[in-house]
């Protein structure tokens, strides 16, 4: 059952994985084609000391935290809420969808414009209760506000995930709680949470991993800026990469960064036994 | 008011919150395809002379149509195969525990690594394989990332469903296949239509693998809209034309993947 | 059956003719100058019927991305590229470009030293060529006239005096600016401000190569371009690219912008500014010497028939279709069409194509060389740290020196 599964990963993976793990051992300057070595682990051996590379992974790191936790949060809320008969439920749900469904790039640029802070209609709005607010001149507002992005696209997303969990858990822990007179909080605390933390570690792992790739965002609104406080990891190793030319440098910071979430993933799992055998 | 009857308010008190949240830059960028040029910028302006110029050029004389249909097109096919291949990969992840732990773990390396490293080698591979600028192309690329991730998903679906439910209809004689396709398959559906807005979401919003593997008439969404950022500037009106646009397809197909959402619910386990 | 025979070798006869015409695919970005060329083509069609044009129209970075993957592949899908001027040097000495000296030369009347100094230098690596000038962006002032003129300030000439003007023009409370600027990190901020450099004389390198972004004249322009952030351009403009400073410009808001000759124009266009359209005119920088920037036609190495590459680009960069070009709206590069009459009167006027030549004389392009890009953006990323308040000035030029040095060192 496997095997159509593993031929399709193998054709497509095995050569583009392969090839870049190779370029990552060689100093492969894509305008200088003629010159590329192996250089062994010269290009790996750049990293600790690229303090624009950590400084991208610790603005990525912020950023998915925060992201994540308010989607998680918010999500879960909303999920809640329409987990139960409300009228409307299929038109909040259908509309509650959609901003996942715009383009990211498109997204970047309509917030750019809304957050603008002359004429964007956002600060506008501000200013007429009196708050002044510039979104994206200084740090580290510039990075919350990418989250904010971040947040109104995605949380739908998470609402959709933690829903279909919701709708899937079986009636009886429930029926028990109801029968046992528990109250809203505590049957959401003690049936509700515990029955969903599958679904929401993976629901979780799988948003993380996204916003990890941020990028569009920044492609189109900050550039990175002001200074350095919104490059992304993704976004570095672009420029090094497409910008710079310096393949080989961009394809083992991608090796660096993925063991990297393979290591906080691997946590994530650890939490979930843990918890599982309490 | 009765409790109920407050309860009942505060909910839907909170949600249209939540939908005004969502829909108010929708509203903004309906405003916004209709304002003449130099009126974009000045959000205090509410009454104008409605300009029609934005819509006309996105429906009639620009070709977004043509890529919105592109982009349904792939990511309809992209859907429709990671449904097929994965369920039967989480399955068989999740009942036959192949590969053990590690396995579970490694067919998330394809989320991890960047585009921007693989995506010279994949358009090599397409270009050998004669796949350039055709759908089978950027289907490919799509899978390559979105099959893992969807599968890894999907094991944790079939993971909560008990084992016992396929043994017993086994003993009634179903082959392995027929339990899957008639008891593990059907106790996952709230979570595969979940995936599947999920997967087809990766695919729509996919922009770079899209702008390297495809071009012209095989363009999909996300690059056409990056198209009206011209060298002059933003072009915001057409782009909130287009994006508009673009989300109507969406929004009817997401209603109706809601009723099947629905659907899945009510009595839980079934055999 | 006699009915079904003609018509089918009709259409075999038909498509056999269509099929014989040769696609030409040209990459470019979508900007004024390509519906330019779009108007252009028939007229190229006509008098090469065996060749057909395609172009393929993108945002810049977009493009820059697909011209480099299609360097790599075997046979590249675009026939002809457009090449950004700091990528030239790059993209030559990479050997992705094909050498068109020889074929420049033999070319009878084409007359390469006609197109402006500092724009041919560009598309020249090692005393080759490798690309032929498209179109130019050299940098210049945009003014509001009208209200230079009401307020009775004479258009600066030199650097002090447009940062004293701009401050006298600035009214924050009404949210009028005297500057409509773009400090965004990278490219845009290292594109204005070098203007501010020039004119204070100072230079990313000296006559000998060595790096002086770090000179004292090169920290007091960046002090005058940060002074005129802070006091005449809206806050967030420290994060401003093209778009909100031109944004800015159309809805009346601001007295200058330092940006791309021919967006003049642009805004001059009723469509575009309502009411404000006329009132806008250009000059040269303060200071005199402007950031030049330009774009350049190229045969990428892996084209599928050079020889029909070579004959639509050195047809389009021909003193005559230069001339046509240029009088419907494109931005000039030869010295002959600058100084012909008719195009003054069928273009913008005299005053606009004598205040380009004055422009494109000393006009000099940001950064030239291997990793040109690297290092503006490195540059760019110093220069809005300062800009931003995150660094001083003087440790942003210092860490810019630096890191210069290591680019081009390691």
């Amino acid at each position: 059952m496997v095997i159509p599964l593993l031929l399709m990963l193998l054709a497509v993976l095995v050569y583009p994985m392969g090839s870049s793990l190779w370029v990552s051992f060689e100093n492969y300057r894509l305008t200088a084609l003629h010159a590329r070595h192996f250089v062994g682990l010269a290009n790996y051996a750049k990293i600790p000391r690229d303090a624009r590379f950590w400084n991208a992974m610790g603005n990525t790191l912020v950023f998915v935290s925060t992201a994540v936790f308010l989607e998680f949060v918010l999500g879960f809320a909303l999920a809640l809420l329409l987990h139960r008969r409300v009228r409307m439920r299929n038109f909040f749900r259908s509309v509650l969808l959609t901003p996942m469904f715009i383009t990211p790039v498109a997204v970047g640029l309509i917030f750019r414009f809304m957050l603008n802070s002359e004429f964007g209609i956002i600060p506008y709005i501000l200013k007429t209760i009196g708050i002044e607010v510039d979104f994206f001149a200084t740090s580290p507002l510039a990075l919350f506000s990418i989250v904010f992005i971040d947040v109104w696209q995605w949380t739908p997303f998470m609402m959709l995930l933690l829903l279909a969990g919701l709708e899937s858990l079986p009636r009886e822990p429930f029926e028990a709680a109801r029968v046992d007179g528990a109250s809203a909080w505590f049957t959401f605390r003690r049936v509700t949470f515990p029955l969903m933390r599958p679904v929401i570690v993976v629901a979780v792992i799988i948003r993380m991993l996204d916003a990890f790739k941020v990028f569009e965002y920044l492609y189109v609104i900050t550039r990175g800026g002001p200074g350095n406080s919104t490059e992304s990891i993704m976004y570095y190793i672009y420029r090094v990469g497409f910008r710079f030319f310096r393949m080989g440098e961009a394809a083992a910071m991608s090796y660096v960064l993925a063991l990297i979430i393979l290591l906080l993933v691997f946590l994530e799992f650890q939490l979930l036994r843990r918890a599982r055998s309490t | 008011m009765t409790r109920k009857g407050l309860h009942a308010v505060m909910i839907h008190g909170l949600l249209f919150l939540a939908l005004i949240v969502v829909v108010f830059p929708y509203f903004w960028m309906l405003l916004t395809s209709i304002k003449p040029y130099w009126l974009i910028t000045a959000p205090n302006v509410w009454i104008f002379r409605p300009v029609l110029d934005n819509w006309r050029e996105v429906l009639f004389e620009s070709k977004l149509p043509l890529y919105l249909l592109n982009s349904l097109i792939v990511g309809g096919i992209v859907s429709v195969i990671s449904v097929g291949v994965g369920s039967l990969a989480a399955y068989s992840f999740s009942r036959f525990n192949t590969g053990g732990t590690p396995a579970r773990f490694a067919i998330l390396a394809a989320q991890m690594l960047p585009p921007v490293v693989l995506v010279i080698s994949i358009f090599l591979m397409m270009y050998h394989l004669r796949l350039l600028k055709t759908y089978a192309g950027i289907i490919v690329a799509h899978l390559s990332f979105i099959l893992p991730l969807v599968t890894w998903f999907l094991i944790g679906f079939f993971d909560e469903v008990p084992r016992e439910l396929e043994e017993q209809a086994m003993v009634d004689g179903y082959t392995r296949f027929q339990a899957f396709y008639k008891v593990g398959l059907p106790n996952v559906r709230a979570g595969a239509a979940a995936a599947g807005c999920f997967w087809f979401v990766l695919s729509w919003n996919d922009f770079f693998y899209a702008l390297i593997l495809t071009g012209g008439p095989t363009k999909t969404l996300p690059v056409a809209v990056a198209g009206f950022w011209t060298f002059r500037g933003i072009e915001m009106g057409q782009m909130a034309a287009a994006i508009i646009v673009a989300i109507v397809p969406v929004v009817t197909a997401s209603f109706f993947v809601q009723k099947h959402l629905v659907k899945g619910l009510g009595g839980g386990v079934k055999y | 059956m006699r009915h079904v025979a003609i018509l089918l070798s009709l259409l075999v006869v038909g498509s056999g003719l269509v099929l014989g015409a040769k696609t030409l695919t040209i990459i470019m970005e979508e900007v004024p100058d390509t519906d330019v060329i779009r108007e252009l083509i028939p007229e190229f069609e006509a008098q090469n019927p065996d060749l057909k044009i395609v172009i393929d129209a993108m945002p810049y970075e977009a493009m820059r991305d697909k011209i480099l993957t299609e360097f790599l592949a075997p046979v590249s899908s675009y026939d002809i590229v457009i090449v950004d001027n700091p990528w030239t040097d790059e993209f030559a000495a990479g050997g992705f470009l094909v050498d068109l000296t020889d074929r420049v030369m033999a070319l009878e009347g084409y007359d390469f030293e006609d197109f402006a100094k500092p724009i041919r230098d560009i598309g020249v690596y090692k005393g080759r060529i490798f690309g032929l000038p498209f179109y130019n962006y050299a940098l210049a002032m945009i003014v509001r006239q009208d209200v230079f003129d009401e307020a009775g300030i004479p258009i600066p000439t030199n650097i002090a005096d447009y940062v004293k003007a701009c401050r006298q023009l600035t009214n924050k409370e009404e949210g009028f600016y005297g500057a409509a600027m773009q400090a965004k990190r990278g490219y845009k901020i290292f594109e204005e401000g070098k203007n501010y450099m020039y004119a204070l004389g100072a230079d990313v390198f000296d006559e000998e190569g060595n790096i002086v972004i770090n000179s004292h004249l090169a920290k007091a322009a960046l002090h005058l371009y940060i002074a005129n952030l802070e006091a005449a351009a809206p806050k967030g403009a420290v994060n401003w690219g093209f778009d909100e400073a031109f944004r800015l410009m159309a809805a009346g808001k601001a007295a200058t912008m330092i940006t791309y000759n021919w967006m003049l124009p642009s805004l001059n266009n009723p469509e575009k500014t309502g009411e404000l359209a006329g009132k806008f005119s250009f000059y040269e920088v303060p200071g005199g010497k402007a950031v030049l920037g330009a774009w350049y036609w190229s045969i990428p190495h892996n084209a599928a028939d050079i020889e029909a590459s070579w004959r639509f680009i050195s047809w389009v960069t021909s003193k005559a279709v230069e001339k046509e070009r240029v009088i419907l709206g494109g931005a000039p590069v030869r010295m002959s069409v600058l100084t012909d009459p008719e195009v003054w009167e069928k273009g913008y006027g005299k005053q606009y194509y004598l205040t380009l030549v004055k422009i494109l004389e000393d006009a000099e392009p940001l950064v030239r060389g291997l990793h040109a890009e690297e290092v503006i953006e490195t540059i760019g990323l110093e220069m809005n740290n300062a800009a931003a308040g995150i660094k001083t000035v003087d440790q942003a030029l210092d860490d810019a020196a630096k890191a210069v040095a290591e680019i081009l060192g390691g």
